[in-house]
């Protein structure tokens, strides 16, 4: 983990990795959640994990809302949650973020950044109505006889927002009910019109609905009632002009869903960057990027300075100075060298000796440093973003080991916002040029047809930001496939960066020794017996446990209670158990097979010369033990364990007698 | 390969004899006009930038063992050990002793110029020998270099040269001849008129060189050529102890698998070598003003001190203590600007900072808005154990390459251990031999924080080894949804297959053959059995950055003037997979021609030009701004709460007060989450479905493509070349034709009407409006007539009061203009309650006396 100094690091050419996440994490993400509280919501039914224990609606949808909350303020800090409960005679506070908001409307947590006291508010809330079921009821009582207008909730989520959100934030309502016609009756027509024009008001100020509709067995819930008609096609499923209608996914069928889908969601959509696909010279289509795949690292410290009554974050502030007056170096008047190199005291016969190595003299009137914006070029070559397809190979010829970092995923767009950007300094004018490429996505979908058909891949050249460096990189097509769980592979290219020939080392180790096939027979049958036929590597399977121990710490300490280590449960942790129930007699085999091996038990290793007895490390531990209590092999020891060789033999026994008493 | 990093001592021998001093005409990169640009520069200054790029190298490289020393020939004065000691070899002087060079070795070269004198470079080679050897006394195990820089123009002493070569040799010296204007194969070169005495030197150098085991001689042209191409240094990695471990070996011994493995690195991203920032240094009197410091250098040059700055960080409590919150009044272009070039430093009021020592600080961690005290900067670990753990197995077919994230390490087995070597061997036979990959979970010390990744096995000539990639934990795979391409449904929840986002047969047919042309896999060279090899290599693809960086970092060291000697351009080879074979275009051209036909991807580029926002602010934003605004400024109007309340109050139609938040959002919202992009998709998007159905009663496809409401992308104050704005629908110029040809396809009519305003404000913001004062007056009648007809009451009201505000109260304003619009009357003045009133449902608009005062005031 980086320290915080580090992270807050100003330094813009050298790391544009640091740059893509900062870019985001400096983002708030706002979340409403908007839950109905009509007396279907509040209608007790038996818990489904907990014997004799009843629940509602209202109860899970609150309880997904306080998991989601913890779950984001873990990732983003700063991020933002309310909750607004609607069809509830419960008036709400004067004064506050829902003062003014429509009847029946009522502002349960209005929009802050989450917050350890307003999560143990609602965690109490919970308990509560765990003891005893009705207490949300008497909470919350439910608006009896009629709904309130969907219009009036979009209404009052739109104030909620304005009131509380950032502007600068992602701005999202989780709405959450169960009624499929909450406004049925007399004046639909008018109430639907309502409700669709302020959630048109409510995109445009861009707030994005993301609706979880419960539907049950006894309650199905039929969105050609009401919602297919009101929500926008790009509140479904949020993508430009999708044409596609309501997905089947938002419809939660089971209760115990909600969270599940709520943490698909969790994380706002965002593109990491907007660039034309050049699949020829005049003919480009534009495209947005993603980041499918990034590491979730934890989060960094921040300095806090007391302040009295509170703690308050400090501030921090790089900058440059120079090292004979210590002076801050205005921004503007920074120039790009190379380093100059260290002094060597004695050899030096220059006369500012103290000097060199530190400053260099320089004629008044010539010129040795770049600029940045020179400096800059050099990374891109100049180049302007975008990806630029050189080609297409065969679907093989891209290798395990040809990997760097992580993928990138694109997806067509026809409206790109493509800027191309040239500033004019004295004047304070931006140039823009912006570009629209329509029929983006036809051309894009057919691409990927035609390199799935054909089982190739692309070789491009990426320029994916203005202040990043060329990649070559493959295009590996992804055609699109619905699998279990509601969620669809979707149809992109995966971009990998290919590495370059800088970044590829060579083999140290040129020979080895083999198996016979008898013992590679062995091995594949615990091999076998240990393969998932279907499987493939499970990302869902394995949360990341440093990071989980790292959080519950986190939460136990905003939350003052106690973090068990004893509780903390490693689920990527091999579940030896059952290997060995499954394969440990043909590992058995195998490892016997391997004693008895003729290859395995060379003493003489033909490229060494001298002769020295191999450690059979592959042996058991106990008879390695054997050897220890016998006084020897401790260097071998050692060096078969991969413990350090170094010191005296005292220090080699230490390092043996605590590797055995560790293990 | 075999040679050792480091342990190097080259000794430079370069002639300094007169006829060095000749000078010629090297050519320069074109000059950005593009005219042909030559420097002339003596044959001691053009070859020396090959020893300084050398140097320089070693510099760049920093390694302490990698050493250097001059010796010069020709030189005016004789200082050299053996001269010291025997006498003779005269004009031979040791100019840099041997050492780790640095900034000043460069400078110091630098000073060097042609003497009057000639030297001898087999005397040179002799000292050469010598030094190096005396310095290497007790270092036998270093290598041994040594460059020659001449013109060979000088008469050369050749008795005996024969011993000084197998002294060389025996001493296993490398030796480089740079020779100026020599005849070189390689660059094709032939020296016209080359005098006879170079001649017979140059043969001498060859003959000389041919004795030795290692030695070339090069035309200085051609070295300086080969000096920047680019050139990967080889790096073998180091072998790091592990354990692969399968099973449980501590409870049971005998069928728990423990193999004694070395990991060592595969890939390993390279990033170009950082550039040092350095400034002039200012050195501050009593009074703080600031003067340059400079120095006069031994010529009496007065020179300016520029110093290598240093990174110095502060912590300040900011009193305003709403951090994120506070409105930023700067990120207008910001709203997809990638590079966050500006860096992330805050600006800070130096009067609103209080500077925090660091160690008064408390490291913790930010729970929302709770703070976390953790003064270790981390909370305890979790406790893990060093080693490589197999989990299971898995088909390699199921693999997801996209989802490898990390760099790939190589396992091999312990070299030491036949038996280790065995049992590694028979699983990655066993593993190939089904097609299997194992899942694994990497330790890389105890206590470090566990990894996840796959491993791949890998059958090499002579070895077998497994491969190890990092994979996502479920914290790092973000499931993001995208919108099918290919299921498109209507809102009857039919399948819908003709639309424009769905290719047709012929497009697709022409996107194949577009696939099948542009292959590489026969597009490379060809090998020695005349094969066609696939085109792209990543062990040929050098990183441009890195190359092309060192290669001006080194230039910049060197050079003394940027101005008269600019950087060369990049070297070919890093170029050279930069744009597709040319076999291979020439080859696809029909089928590019072909896609782009079909296919017809229309772009629309836009030239615009906007002020920064520093600037002036434009009249409307002001307004716009406020309905976002959660804390409106002191400046407000006091019709503006009035209005912000109407914005949200029920409203059966599309209320233009709601529109106007567009532009502000989008001068405020620089993020780049999906809401904003995709709705000028619809808008913008240039289907003939949207443009020609009617409005009355929407097909399928028509719905689908409706584009409901657009949020604006491009902000207010834009000014446009003709046509229109990305986002709006009337454009500036022809608004009035715009406006009814959109009422006419179907298009939205608030859209329509809020459009129709943006342009009129717009146009009579302009310079030289009052041509066009008739113009907008139509306009304006024709925006009130469908306003009111179209529910679009609330729209032209506000909208009103806006032009009037603009044009009367602000800065310019064109008050001349809203005299005109009085002069048409109360006819377009705001509407009133009777004048709606005969419509369906309650009366809107203003009372009808508001309406006659309006426009009389």
């Amino acid at each position: 983990m980086a320290p915080y100094d580090e992270w807050n690091r100003v330094d813009d050419e050298e790391d544009d990795e640091l740059q893509d996440t900062s870019f985001f994490e400096s983002k708030k993400d706002v979340i409403l959640f908007a839950i109905d509280c009509s007396i279907s919501m509040l209608e007790l039914h038996e818990d489904p994990k907990y014997e004799d224990v009843k629940t509602c609606h209202l109860f899970t949808a609150l309880e997904a809302a306080m998991e989601i909350s913890k779950r984001k303020v873990i990732v983003g800090p700063n991020d933002a949650v309310g909750i607004m409960l609607f069809n509830t005679t419960r008036k709400n506070d004067s004064g506050g973020q829902g003062a003014d908001i429509k009847q029946n409307n009522f502002v349960y947590q209005p929009i802050t950044t989450i917050d350890a006291p307003k999560v143990s508010e609602l965690m109490k809330l919970l308990d509560d109505a765990r003891e005893d079921p009705s207490s949300l009821r008497t909470t919350f009582p439910p608006l009896v006889g009629h709904r309130v207008p969907m219009g009036d909730v979009f209404t009052s989520c739109n104030w909620i927002m304005r009131d509380g959100a950032p502007k600068t934030a992602s701005k999202r309502v989780f709405l959450i009910t169960d009624v499929d016609d909450p406004n049925a009756g007399p004046g639909k027509e008018r109430l639907m019109t309502s409700a669709r024009t302020t959630l048109i008001d409510l995109t445009q100020a861009g707030i994005m609905v993301e609706p979880f509709f419960i539907s049950t067995e006894d309650k199905p819930f039929d969105q050609t009632k009401f919602y297919s008609s009101v929500l926008l096609p790009n509140n479904v499923n949020d993508d430009e002009g999708d044409p596609s209608v309501l997905l089947e996914s938002i419809s939660i069928t089971r209760i115990d869903d909600l969270l599940a889908q709520m943490k698909f969601r969790e994380v706002p959509k965002r593109a990491l960057f907007s660039i034309p696909l050049e699949l020829a010279s005049e003919f480009v289509i534009g495209v947005k990027g993603y980041g499918l795949v990034t590491e979730q690292k934890k989060g960094t410290y921040r300095y806090f300075v007391d302040v009295g009554h509170k703690m308050e974050l400090a501030g921090s502030r790089t900058t440059y100075v120079d090292n004979i007056e210590e002076d801050e170096a205005m921004n503007d008047s920074i120039v790009y060298g190379m380093a100059l190199g260290e002094t060597l005291g004695a050899e030096e016969a220059d006369d500012e000796r103290d000097m060199s190595g530190t400053t260099r003299a320089v004629s008044a009137f010539s010129r040795v440093f770049f600029t940045q914006d020179e400096q800059k070029s050099f990374r891109t070559l100049g180049l302007e973003p975008r990806i630029k397809l050189l080609g297409f190979k065969d679907k093989t010829e891209l290798s395990f080991e040809d990997n760097v970092k992580h993928s990138y995923f694109i997806y067509p767009d026809e409206m790109a916002r493509i800027l191309i950007r040239s500033y004019n300094l004295g004047l304070h004018v931006t140039n823009r040029l912006s570009q629209a490429y329509s029929g983006s996505k036809r051309t894009f979908s057919a691409l990927i047809k035609s390199m799935a058909k054909k089982e190739k891949i692309g070789i491009a050249l990426a320029l994916m930001r203005r202040n990043s460096a060329p990649v070559f990189c493959a295009l590996v097509p992804q055609e699109e496939k619905a699998e279990e769980g509601g969620w669809n592979e979707p149809a992109g290219i995966h971009i990998i960066p290919l590495p370059f020939a800088d970044d590829i080392r060579a083999a140290p180790v040129q020979e080895g020794l083999r198996a016979s096939d008898d013992l590679r027979d062995s091995a594949l049958k615990w091999i076998d017996k240990l393969t998932v036929k279907n499987g493939s590597y499970p990302p869902d399977s394995y949360p990341n446990p440093a990071l989980a121990y790292h959080n519950e710490q986190l939460e136990a300490s905003a939350f003052r209670t106690d973090f068990n280590p004893e509780d903390f449960e490693d689920v990527t942790l091999p579940n030896t158990a059952a290997m060995h129930k499954r394969a440990g007699s043909l590992m058995k085999e195998w490892l016997s097979a391997l004693r008895q091996d003729e290859t395995a038990n060379i003493v003489d290793l033909p490229d060494r010369g001298k002769k020295r007895k191999a450690v059979n490390s592959a042996q058991t531990e106990g008879e390695v033990r054997s050897f220890y209590e016998q006084g020897t092999l401790a260097k071998e020891f050692c060096r078969g364990h991969s413990l350090a060789v170094s010191g005296k033999k005292a220090d080699l026994l230490d390092r043996v007698q605590e590797y055995l008493a560790a293990n | 390969m075999a040679e050792r990093a480091g342990y190097t001592v080259t000794m430079f021998l370069i002639d300094v004899s007169a006829s060095m001093g000749e000078t010629r005409d090297v050519e320069l990169p074109d000059a950005p006009n593009g005219d042909k640009r030559t420097i002339e520069m003596t044959n001691l200054e053009w070859s020396l930038q090959y020893v300084k790029l050398k140097i320089q190298e070693m510099i760049y490289n920093g390694r302490k063992t990698d050493q250097c020393g001059v010796i010069l020939f020709g030189s005016e004065e004789t200082e050299n050990m053996i001269h010291d000691r025997d006498g003779g070899y005269d004009h031979v002087k040791e100019f840099i002793p041997i050492c780790h060079p640095n900034a000043g070795t460069l400078a110091k070269l630098s000073t060097l110029k042609a003497s009057t004198q000639t030297g001898d470079p087999v005397d040179a080679i002799i000292v050469g020998i010598e030094t190096q050897d005396t310095y290497l006394a007790k270092k036998k195990t270093w290598t041994r270099k040594m460059v020659v820089l001449t013109d060979a123009q000088n008469p050369i002493e050749t008795e005996d040269w024969e011993a000084t070569a197998k002294k060389m040799s025996d001493l296993g010296i490398m030796l480089i001849v740079v020779g100026i204007d020599f005849d070189d194969e390689n660059i094709e070169f032939e020296q016209e008129d080359k005098p006879h005495m170079k001649r017979i030197n140059e043969q001498f150098f060859h003959e000389f060189a041919s004795k030795l085991e290692s030695a070339v001689v090069g035309n200085c042209e051609y070295v300086l050529d080969e000096v920047s191409r680019p050139d990967a240094k080889q790096v073998k990695s180091a072998l790091m102890g592990h354990e692969l471990r399968m099973g449980d070996p501590v409870n049971h011994p005998d069928e728990g698998i423990v193999l004694q493995v070395k990991a060592s690195k595969c890939t390993a991203l390279a990033r170009p070598k950082s550039w040092k920032k350095f400034a002039k240094v200012q050195k501050k009197d009593k009074d703080g003003d600031a003067t340059t410091l400079t120095q006069v250098d031994d010529n009496g040059v007065e020179k300016v001190l520029f110093s290598e700055l240093n990174r110095r960080t502060e912590y300040y409590l900011d009193k305003d203590d709403d951090e994120e919150d506070a409105p930023k009044p700067a990120p207008a272009d910001k709203d997809d600007d990638m590079d966050v070039d500006v860096d992330t430093q805050k600006d800070v009021d130096p009067d609103k900072i209080n500077r925090l020592d660091k160690e008064d600080l408390i490291r913790g961690f930010k729970y929302g808005a709770s703070f976390v005290p953790c003064p270790d900067g981390s909370f305890a670990r979790l406790p893990t154990k060093k080693g490589i753990d197999i989990c299971g197995f898995f088909p390699a077919k199921n693999f997801k390459r996209e989802q490898a994230i990390g760099e790939v390490q190589y396992i091999w087995a312990d070299p030491n251990s036949p038996a280790n070597q065995v049992a590694l061997s028979s699983i990655v036979k066993a593993l190939c031999n089904r097609k299997r990959m194992a899942i694994a979970r990497w330790v890389s010390k105890d206590g470090m924080d566990p990894k996840m990744g796959v491993l791949h096995p890998i059958e090499f000539d002579n070895v077998d080894c497994l491969l190890w990639v990092q994979m996502p934990f479920a914290d790092d795979v973000r499931k993001y949804s995208f919108a099918s391409l290919d299921n498109l449904i209507s809102k009857n929840g039919e399948k819908i297959t003709k639309h424009p986002y769905i290719p047709t047969n012929a497009q697709q047919d022409a996107m194949d053959n577009f696939v099948e042309a542009m292959d590489l896999m026969e597009a490379g060279e060809k090998d020695d059995d005349g094969n066609r090899l696939s085109w792209f290599d990543t062990r040929l693809s050098y990183n441009p950055a890195i190359h092309r960086t060192k290669q001006a970092q080194f230039h910049g060291a060197v050079v003394q003037d940027l101005n008269t000697h600019p950087l060369p351009p990049p070297h070919w080879e890093l170029l050279k997979y930069f744009n597709p074979p040319r076999r291979t275009l020439k080859r696809a051209h029909s089928a590019i021609e072909d896609c782009k036909q079909s296919f017809n991807v229309k772009q629309v580029p836009k030239r615009v030009t906007r002020a920064r926002k520093d600037g002036h602010v434009h009249t409307n934003d002001d307004d716009e701004m406020l309905l976002l605004d959660q804390l409106p400024k002191p400046t407000i109007k006091s019709s503006q709460p009035a209005r912000s309340q109407t914005a949200f109050s029920q409203r059966t139609s599309l209320s233009p007060t709601s529109n106007k938040k567009q532009p502000a959002k989008k001068l405020d919202d620089d993020s780049e989450t999906e809401s904003e992009g995709e709705a000028e998709a619809m808008l913008l998007d240039e289907t003939p479905a949207v443009a020609t159905t009617k409005r009355a009663p929407p097909s399928d496809v028509d719905m689908l493509m409706t584009p409901a409401r657009s949020v604006s992308p491009t902000p207010p104050e834009q000014e446009v070349d003709p046509g229109r704005v990305p986002g709006r629908i009337v454009g500036l110029t022809n608004p009035l034709v715009d406006f009814r040809r959109n009422l006419d396809a179907g298009d939205i009519v608030t859209k329509a009407v809020e459009d129709m305003g943006w342009a009129i404000t717009e146009i009579i913001n302009r310079p030289f409006s009052r041509r066009r004062t008739k113009e907008m007056i139509e306009c304006l009648k024709a925006m009130r007539y469908t306003s009111k007809n179209e529910d679009e009451v609330d729209a032209w009201n506000n909208f009103l009061e806006d032009l009037r505000h603009t044009c009367v109260e602000e800065e310019p304003g064109n008050k001349d203009f809203w005299s005109q619009v009085q002069k048409v009357g109360r006819e377009i003045s705001l509407i009133s309650h009777d004048e709606t009133k005969l419509k369906a449902g309650k009366p809107q608009g203003v009372p009808e006396s508001r309406a006659v005062d309006f426009i009389q005031s």
